[in-house]
């Protein structure tokens, strides 16, 4: 198996296993109500948790979009370009857009994400541990990109039949 | 370089257009190659790019933006619940007997389940798949039927707690922000709840518009419908679905709880009903969760894509040079409102609402603020002309999402002519608002109208405010 092949497999099971995130999300943002207005405990830490969970659900989620084709595009001319020439377009898209702003923003954020993974962040406002994965997914967002971007950059352009 | 920043946001248009990629992809390539031009021809200090990851940052941890998930998860599972179907056949029930009900429950439909649904795309969905076979049957001519799915579809753009509406809330608090900041003013800085009822009676003026529309327009029909046969499951899934619905607007617009938390009770609700009725196992809800985070996926990407361009005009000064354009139209309020309008709704040719939302209000509203005091106002006028933006032919996107689903679309010509009186409805609308801002402060209290400046402002005091207001961020440490 080629290492495209392993990369292609490894980022489908890695967002096959955050869309089941929306799960917990759904049920603890839920829970905040009640938690709060009612049992008047926990409200906070719900809260927290449900923070940490969307921001590794929105981190995958933008490559989840890439591969099933929901990013909202217009058709309206490039629906006349042949398959070969849309697949090139999306190529030089991944190289001179997405590729590069992964890599800035690995790099423009290393400071800031490697601090809070050092002294394990918390919460600013409740104490409450965990803040640091939050700045975590912006890397895990970064580096899904990066390598969804080497996949599009990579991949063989079908030959042109039209 | 105040300048090129319009450039930037012309070949983002042309970029859209003419490539077929992402607007996403398109947003963060020229912001790119914008910073580069910078960057070489030495004109701006490239190092503020150094905030990038801290805005980004602020995006992941953003309370307000988890309501996006929910809605998207929301509509997805309306679409696999037999909710609409059994609102449809009430609403056909209680209405008398005529060739219009089929037409006029199709709008009400859209009402009720466009703030559950919270996006346009789940409401075209949803809709299409209950209303259209139903139209198509009483003789409706395609024309009709996809004019009436497209509007309908929109209806929850103005309903709070509609996604679109807790979006624009969002960078609306922001402009704001910005806008009372630099001019001073004592005012209160708008929160989603504002927009919330500042949207309300517009929304309702709206609804009424298009449901006598639709009366209208569906005496044409072909044959008087035999309403369908109301099951008793189905009469009580559509009394639960409105009570929940009820409480919902209700619960947000009276503060209970938050736009977050209601759409979190709708989708837990819908959840648990699911699975407690068996009508999702764990395929289904491996569907529903694999198209909710590509769905959540595409309008995050924009949405960081849009705060990586904006970053860089700003970096430009293309927000400064904005700021003296809007402070040069001459005239009254009216007039600057209008021409901040006339721009969205250009972009609305090329942008969707979500781009607009994202690119173009944080750089044409902030400035707007700092010139009309009245932020509710202007915030409904936003609203209205992004709804009027998903119906704008050609790229509206309702218009393109019910071509798309239809299995037999209609000529655009013809579905056109049909959307005629709904297009003009809203443009009287908007009209109405704009001449009528007190529309927008039912219910509210005279000291809470937003103030006027205690004295006027000259564009270089504001732009100097501005940039103490973004000062460098710091340089990241080298080590």
């Amino acid at each position: 198996m080629s290492w495209l092949c392993r990369l292609d497999r490894v980022v489908g099971r890695i967002i096959a296993g955050a869309q089941w995130l929306a799960l917990p999300l759904i049920i603890l943002l839920f829970l905040q109500w009640p938690l709060r207005d009612i049992f008047r405990s926990y409200s906070r830490e719900a809260n927290d948790l449900g923070q940490i969970i969307f921001a590794l659900f929105v981190a995958v989620s933008v490559t989840a979009a890439t591969r099933a084709g929901t990013h909202l595009t217009a058709d309206a001319i490039a629906q006349y370009y042949s398959r070969r020439v849309r697949v090139r377009i999306r190529k030089i898209g991944a190289l001179i857009g997405l590729a590069p702003w992964a890599l800035f923003i690995l790099l423009a954020s290393k400071s800031v994400v490697v601090s809070s993974l050092q002294v394990r962040e918390a919460f600013p406002d409740t104490g409450n541990p965990g803040y640091f994965i939050i700045k975590l997914a912006l890397w895990i967002m970064a580096i899904t990109i990066l390598a969804q971007s080497l996949l599009e950059i990579m991949r063989r352009a079908p030959r042109d039949s039209a | 370089m105040e300048w090129t920043g319009m450039a930037l946001l012309l070949l983002v248009g042309v970029g859209i257009i003419g490539t077929g990629l992402p607007a996403a992809v398109v947003l963060v390539a020229v912001a790119l190659f914008g910073a580069a031009l910078g960057w070489a021809t030495g004109t701006v200090p490239i190092g503020l790019l150094w905030a990038l990851p801290g805005r980004l940052i602020n995006i992941l941890d953003n309370d307000l933006l988890q309501a996006l998930p929910l809605y998207v998860t929301m509509g997805l599972l309306l679409n696999r619940l037999p909710v609409a179907d059994a609102l449809y056949r009430a609403c056909s029930a209680i209405l008398p007997r005529s060739r219009s009900a089929p037409l006029v429950s199709g709008m009400v439909l859209g009402a009720l389940l466009g703030p559950m649904n919270g996006s346009v795309g789940a409401s075209v969905l949803g809709l299409s798949r209950v209303i259209s076979p139903r139209l198509n049957a009483e003789g409706v001519t395609p024309a009709i039927r996809d004019a009436v799915v497209a509007v309908a579809s929109t209806l929850g753009v103005l309903v709070p707690p509609s996604l679109v509406l807790i979006l624009l809330s969002d960078t609306m608090l922001s402009a704001h922000t910005l806008a009372v900041t630099q001019t001073g003013r004592a005012d209160r800085v708008i929160n989603t709840q504002d927009i919330f009822h500042a949207a309300l009676l517009p929304a309702g003026l709206f609804l009424v518009l298009c449901v006598i529309l639709a009366w209208i327009v569906g005496r044409k029909a072909t044959r008087t419908v035999k309403p369908e046969p109301l099951t008793v499951s189905q009469g009580l899934v559509a009394a639960t679905a409105l009570v929940a619905l009820v409480l919902l607007l209700g619960g947000v617009a009276a503060g209970y709880f938050y736009a977050v938390e209601a759409a979190a009770m709708g989708a837990f609700t819908l959840l648990a009903s699911g699975l407690l009725t068996r009508r999702l196992n764990y395929t289904v809800l491996r569907d529903v969760f694999h198209d909710a985070i590509a769905i959540t996926g595409a309008l995050f990407s924009l949405l960081v894509a849009a705060t990586t361009f904006t970053l860089v005009l700003r970096i430009l000064g293309t927000d400064r040079l904005v700021n003296n354009l809007v402070g040069a139209i001459p005239g009254h309020d009216v007039l600057a409102v209008a021409g901040v309008l006339a721009v969205i709704g250009a972009c609305a040719f090329v942008l969707d609402a979500f781009e607009i939302i994202f690119v173009i209000v944080p750089i044409v509203i902030p400035p707007l603020l700092i010139r009309v005091a009245d932020a509710r106002w202007v915030s409904v006028l936003v609203l209205l002309t992004l709804q009027a933006s998903f119906l704008l032919p050609p790229f509206g996107y309702a218009l393109m999402m019910v071509r798309g689903t239809a299995q037999n679309p209609a000529p655009l010509r013809l579905m056109l002519r049909a959307l005629a009186p709904f297009l003009a409805a809203q443009w009287l609308l908007l009209m109405i608002v704009m001449f009528e801002p007190s529309l927008v402060h039912f219910g509210q209290g005279e000291g809470e109208i937003g103030r006027a400046p205690a004295k006027d402002l000259s564009n270089e005091e504001i732009n100097r405010r501005l940039k103490e207001m973004v000062p460098p961020p710091s340089m990241p440490d080298s080590n």
